[in-house]
């Protein structure tokens, strides 16, 4: 198990590398021309402009830079500073100003849709062809139904308008504020929950062994939440790690709409301004804890489910 | 959930009570607002900096020499006299007593000093600290600027970086022409008799940093400057800053003007995500003002008996002054020259049948649906630049000479009979010279705005409506980010529709863009390419439009000859189109600041302070607001 | 499989007592040389052991048309289709020929504008059918283009060991930088027009499909089956498509099924975040549109919404009612 611990976390650390590898060159494929506000465009002269590409060491060749970035990383752990989100801010304090707001409000949406999709999938399962279930399938259908864009502008506009909730996240007073962004979170994972839930106890309701149970006079209830749920969350399970880190992540969407000073628009943000050292903090970070994220979801699963072994199976992704 | 609902109700209501119901005085703390995250301050650096992002908030925090009453004239804020004895070769000021540097926690840190501006100017100049930013306008006006700078760059390159960073100001001195014999007094020395250099003293090209504070944090400290290292001198301090969510400003408890200026207790700066969210967290009292998008003010307009009916006010036009600016050598996509639109652009018929015939209104509505001609531009340099003696200003010369005035009845530019005459006439002469009919004509606009696409829209019909589809069609094309990159540099557009905000106080900052065969003709180099040009006729319009602007620029010594003589350069660019003035921005708003009782100037970073506001705790009304214009 | 070997047994003796029943007269007076010959012995022929008239797509046409609400779906979307060719012919505007119009804008839906217009007074009907159109066929062809792409690589991921590795990696690389960037990268270096931003969403779409598919060979590839086939010498293209694939069909369908809404919502969120081309219209740009009206004109909202909903529905149902139909285990 230790062996192939260490195996998988140094693939792991070989994956992450490639991927800032790969992020690093894209980025420099982009013309250097978009280094420059439109501002900047206008009002610098070309030898002002090679200036400034030179002392950004953005003339230098790529691979030159990336040799750079490396050296800077493994010296010194050092990701370099942000040119303009936030400028000269160190790219490792930004994203510490921001993942902490995105966690608690991922964490939190990710709890409630655990709580209320797993629930609410026993109870689409249990009454399957009822009309829980038919409610609970309509549910899902809207949720997928209706783009996001639209459900969210429509839970902000009712959130605010008829309850009267904040309709712009406050970090200094969060907790009112904070409800409209979580329920915005939520109602898509809700969803997924529900529907695999609903899947996963099905699957399992038609096997042998439970079949057994009841024959044996087990209650519907201990059969339902001894054995049928236990071995449909294994699946669910090895997905929950994962999600747990990527709430660090946040969204992009709402925390745009809630002006959420989160980790969501930060992506985007960075690339159209050629911050170039916080996107590749930011695929770092989200690489890592992707297969940080999956590696652990393999563990808890083979801790639920004591059949479930690692070692010589490969790749489980 | 049902008690819940009425409780919320119920305190809506109380909240509106509470917030409407009190009788009409001024705001305390101010609420206020910018849409997208792409609003957000970038840097807190304010010599650094060079977006409007940055210094609207910064022209709070620090005093520069001089700043802007709501007229746009010069007013003392730093500096208490400014004088030059030598008809605007070296200029004094000289500054107030008791300024003081304190931190964001309103400790006093150190006292404002002359030489504070030298190390200001200093950072602005030295290539290895400032990236090259804000160098332009120093680097013209003040003697040795462009030395220095030049200087700094070579030992850059010579001696590296940190060497260039740890330079102090010996060798500055020694070179620029400005220096602080004392602590209160401070004199520049210009490249040349400049009556306008006092308005650069708005700009943040010549504001000042502490020497101390640089020494205390280093210089790459002070390039990564942020709030909470920053020190301040100017009317606020920032007490709370979350990144894309909120900025608080209250006022410094130290300002050395406390007493002749009037502050908000506290001013919020909160950033939406769109128009919409402003206008609903405006509904719930959350912020003091808001501007209407669209189908806002349509629904309000539309409905007399809508609660926010009577309260609908304009905004005054913003310092940018909108023009249609032609290409003289556009290409095509494939790289060749166009030349059927070089050639029929060069024609002065062909552009005056664009200068009569192009009806901008359905233009203007797009913006301003109620009172389009609110956004009507006829000349080419912005309101407010420049006043000659009698308080008259400078547009209004440029309007005297061409004939034109701004009324509130009709667009008073087009003329369908000339329109007519010239597009026959342009037709004639142009078939001559083998140019098919229609022209094509390239407009660009970002593939992902929709505002943009719907402007390009009302363009496309307005030329179909105006000019008619035999003459001239309107193309759309997209491009995808950056219009310098894509559009300007491979010359791919016929016109572009751009805005001049002035940089100082003086009409050589427009026309000065669009002189003939000069470097640092702006417009001339990205937009009208009429270096590259090769039609006789046009450059010969041009060369006579440069010496005309020339002449003007040369008279130092009498501001009003000097202000003739510009209009007469202008109205003689007007008259021969070389290009089209198109507008003003101006929107609707709901709002409890008296827009009047802002800093309104053409140029510098003085705009957005908030100083001597007059603001109402009701929402003004649509009389108030007339009332107050008209004062 | 067990079910449809006793199937077949079954129908086998049933014939066989059929044509003795009708014989039983003639053939009792006749010799045993006569009634018997020695059989030729074919390789083939020997194979053929249990061959019945069981035809894999028969049976999924079958079972599917048994779902009437799907059938109806599918009808309904097809007609949803089909209507915004004849919504252009009847409506009262051409799409390309709108004109501004200041004083019509936001005018609820009337007799003469049947979907009202929008914010600069054009006739939003035939906008409304233009943009389903477009949407249709980009989320049908991305969708097709996805699943196709993936189910490919999934094939090959799956079966062929050696590739495992490179796949595996690959898939890592690509699933663990953010889409944003490559979209974001896209635009800004190829383009934003509509080819372009298909092709992106192709090019990264095909993982989930392709990690799904390849999960399932493995599952499959080593079940005594198709060792047995393989022992009997089948080649791999039979051995995937025949024996592999059928069980791969339902699980495309579904996902073909879901990808179709989804890509509608992920070009809602492109046009959002300016990473697409506005001059054609589509549903994603119309609801980006309306997001900032739809308080005071609900209208221009609630149409393309529901339409997509619709798209979406129908998709939904009868994609998973056609993958159950689909899957040869239902097949009895």
């Amino acid at each position: 198990m230790t062996k192939y611990t260490i195996k998988r976390l140094l693939q792991s650390v070989f994956t992450v590398l490639l991927v800032v590898t790969i992020v690093f060159l894209l980025l420099r494929l982009m013309p250097t021309d978009y280094f420059f506000t439109e501002d900047e465009l206008i009002k610098l002269s070309d030898a002002q402009k090679q200036d400034r590409l030179l002392a950004a060491g953005l003339l230098d060749h790529p691979l030159v830079q990336l040799g750079r970035f490396y050296t800077k990383l493994f010296t010194k752990l050092d990701l370099g500073l942000s040119r303009r989100v936030q400028t000269n801010k160190p790219v490792v304090d930004l994203i510490a100003s921001k993942f902490a707001i995105s966690m608690r409000l991922g964490l939190f949406a990710l709890g409630i849709s655990l709580v209320i999709g797993v629930i609410f999938g026993v109870l689409q399962a249990r009454n399957k062809d009822g009309i829980l279930d038919h409610i609970g399938t309509a549910y899902t259908v809207f949720v997928n139904a209706v783009p996001s864009l639209v459900s969210y502008s429509l839970i902000l506009v009712f959130g605010a308008r008829l309850l009267g909730l904040p309709s712009l996240y406050s970090v200094r007073k969060p907790g009112p504020s904070a409800v409209l962004p979580i329920i915005c979170l939520s109602i898509g994972s809700i969803a997924g929950y529900m529907l695999w839930t609903r899947r996963y106890m099905v699957d399992e309701l038609n096997k042998d062994y439970i079949r057994l149970a009841k024959l044996k006079g087990l209650s519907t209830r201990s059969v339902m939440f001894r054995h049928v749920l236990r071995n449909a969350f294994v699946p669910l399970a090895q997905y929950l790690p994962y999600s747990i880190l990527l709430t660090v992540g946040g969204s992009l969407l709402v925390e745009r709409f809630f002006s959420v000073p989160g980790m969501g628009p930060l992506l985007t943000d960075a690339i159209n301004r050629y911050d170039t050292n916080v996107v590749q903090g930011i695929v770092m970070l989200y690489a890592s804890l992707g297969i940080v994220g999956v590696f652990l979801g393999d563990i808890l699963m083979t801790l639920i489910d004591p059949r479930i072994r690692l070692i010589n199976k490969g790749e489980t992704r | 959930m049902k008690k819940l609902l009425t409780l919320a109700l119920a305190l809506c209501m109380l909240l509106s009570i509470v917030g409407g119901g009190a009788a009409a005085d001024e705001l305390k703390e101010l609420h206020t607002y910018e849409v997208g995250a792409t609003r957000e301050v970038e840097s807190w650096n304010v010599q650094l900096s060079q977006m409007a992002v940055d210094s609207n908030v910064t022209t709070n925090l620090i005093d520069g020499l001089l700043t802007n009453d709501p007229k746009g004239a010069l007013i003392g804020a730093a500096a208490k006299e400014w004088s030059s004895e030598d008809g605007g070769q070296t200029w004094t000021f000289i500054l107030n007593d008791g300024m003081t540097w304190v931190d964001y926690e309103g400790n006093i840190k150190a006292d404002v000093k002359a030489e504070d501006w030298l190390y200001g100017l200093e950072w602005v100049l030295n290539f290895a600290k400032n990236d090259s930013a804000n160098t332009s306008m120093p680097i013209e006006m003040i003697k040795g600027a462009g030395e220095y700078y030049d200087y700094t760059k070579a030992l850059t390159e010579s001696e590296g970086a940190e060497v260039v960073k740890a330079l102090g100001l010996e060798k500055f001195l020694e070179l620029v022409g400005v220096s602080a014999p004392d602590d209160k007094t401070l004199i520049y020395t210009c490249t040349d008799k400049l009556s306008y250099f006092p308005t650069l003293a708005t700009y943040n090209g010549l504001y000042p940093v502490s020497g101390k504070l640089i020494e205390e944090i280093g210089v790459d400290g002070y390039r990564a400057v942020s709030w909470d290292t920053m020190w301040y001198s100017g009317p606020y301090t920032v007490t709370s800053y979350i990144h894309t969510n909120e900025k608080v400003l209250t006022p410094n408890p130290h300002y050395y003007a406390a007493d002749t200026t009037k502050r908000f207790d506290s001013v919020t700066i909160k950033i939406v995500d769109s128009t919409d969210v402003a206008f609903s967290l405006f509904q719930t009292g959350e912020l003091d003002h808001v501007t209407l998008s669209q189908s806002n003010l349509n629904t309000i307009y539309g409905n007399p008996s809508n609660e926010w009916y009577p309260y609908l006010t304009e905004t005054r036009p913003t310092k940018f002054s909108y023009q249609i600016h032609f290409s003289y050598d556009k290409k095509l996509a494939s790289g060749e020259p166009d030349v059927n639109w070089n050639t029929a652009i060069a024609n002065e018929a062909f552009r005056l049948s664009w200068y009569y015939g192009l009806d901008a209104v359905p233009y203007l509505k797009r913006q301003n649906a109620i009172n389009p001609l609110s956004g009507t531009n006829y000349v080419y340099t912005g309101n407010n630049v420049s006043v000659n003696s009698e308080g008259v200003d400078y547009t209004q010369l440029v309007r005297d000479e061409i004939g034109l005035q701004y009324s509130n009845e009709e667009y008073a530019r087009t003329d369908p009979e000339k329109a007519a005459e010239y597009k026959a006439q342009a037709i004639e002469e142009l078939t001559a010279l083998g140019v098919t009919f229609p022209v094509y004509v390239d407009y660009w606009f970002q593939g992902s705005n929709q505002t943009a696409k719907d402007t390009a829209d009302v363009l496309t019909q307005m030329f179909s409506d105006t000019l008619g589809d035999d003459y001239v069609v309107l193309r759309q094309n997209t491009y995808v980010t950056s219009i310098t990159q894509e559009v300007r540099n491979p010359q791919l557009a016929s016109f572009l529709i751009n805005g001049w905000g002035a940089d100082f106080g003086d009409p050589i900052n427009f026309l000065g863009q669009e002189t003939y065969g000069e470097d640092n003709a702006y417009y001339s180099q990205v937009i009208s390419n009429i270096n590259k040009a090769t039609d006789e006729t046009l450059i010969a319009t041009y060369k006579e439009f440069t010496r005309l602007v020339n002449e003007a620029k040369a008279i130092t010594d009498d501001q009003d000859a000097r202000l003739n003589a510009f209009a007469k350069a202008e109205a003689y660019m007007l008259q021969h189109v070389l290009v089209l003035p198109w507008s003003y921005e101006t929107v609707w708003q709901l709002t409890a600041i008296n827009d009047y009782s802002k800093i309104y100037s053409a140029y510098g970073i003085q705009n957005y302070r908030y100083v001597n506001w007059e603001t109402n705790s009701d929402i003004y009304t649509t009389e108030d607001y007339a009332e107050l214009k008209a004062k | 499989m067990n079910g449809e070997i006793e199937m077949n047994v079954h129908k086998k003796t049933k014939h066989i007592e059929t044509v003795r029943a009708a014989d039983a007269d003639t053939i009792a007076h006749l010799s045993e040389k006569e009634l018997f010959e020695y059989a030729e012995f074919r390789a083939q022929d020997a194979e053929r052991t249990g061959y019945s008239q069981y035809s894999y797509w028969k049976s999924v046409w079958h079972n599917f048309f048994r779902k009437k609400a799907a059938v109806v779906m599918l009808c309904v979307f097809a007609l949803l289709f089909v209507f915004t060719f004849i919504a252009a012919m009847i409506g009262k505007y051409n799409v390309h020929s709108l004109r501004i119009d200041n004083a019509l804008a936001f005018t609820s839906p009337d007799s003469q504008f049947w979907f009202g217009t929008d914010n600069l007074g054009r006739d939003y009907w035939s906008q409304v059918w233009y943009a389903t159109r477009t949407s249709i066929i980009l989320a049908v062809s991305v969708s097709f283009g996805q699943i196709f792409l993936g189910v490919i690589i999934g094939l090959v991921w799956g079966y062929v060991r050696k590739l495992d590795r490179f796949f595996t990696e690959l898939y890592n690389l690509i699933d663990n930088i953010p889409t944003i960037i490559y979209m974001t990268l896209i635009a800004l270096m190829v383009g934003k027009s509509y080819m372009i931003i298909a092709l992106g969403i192709i090019a990264f779409g095909w993982l989930a499909t392709a990690r799904n598919v390849r999960n399932l060979v493995f599952m499959y590839r080593d079940r005594e089956y198709n060792l047995a086939s393989r022992c009997l010498g089948t080649g791999l293209w039979r051995i995937l498509t025949k024996n592999i694939l059928p069980y791969l069909v339902s699980v495309i369908i579904l996902r073909l099924a879901l990808a179709i809404p989804s890509t509608i919502a992920y070009e809602t969120t492109l046009a959002y975040l300016g990473l697409m081309d506005i001059s054609t219209p589509s549903l994603g740009i119309l609801l980006r549109n309306a997001r900032s009206f739809f308080l005071d004109y609900p209208y221009l909202l609630i149409i393309p919404a529901s339409i997509v909903s619709v798209i979406t529905i129908t998709f939904y149902l009868a994609g998973n009612a056609l993958s159950d139909a689909c899957d040869p285990r239902n097949h009895v």
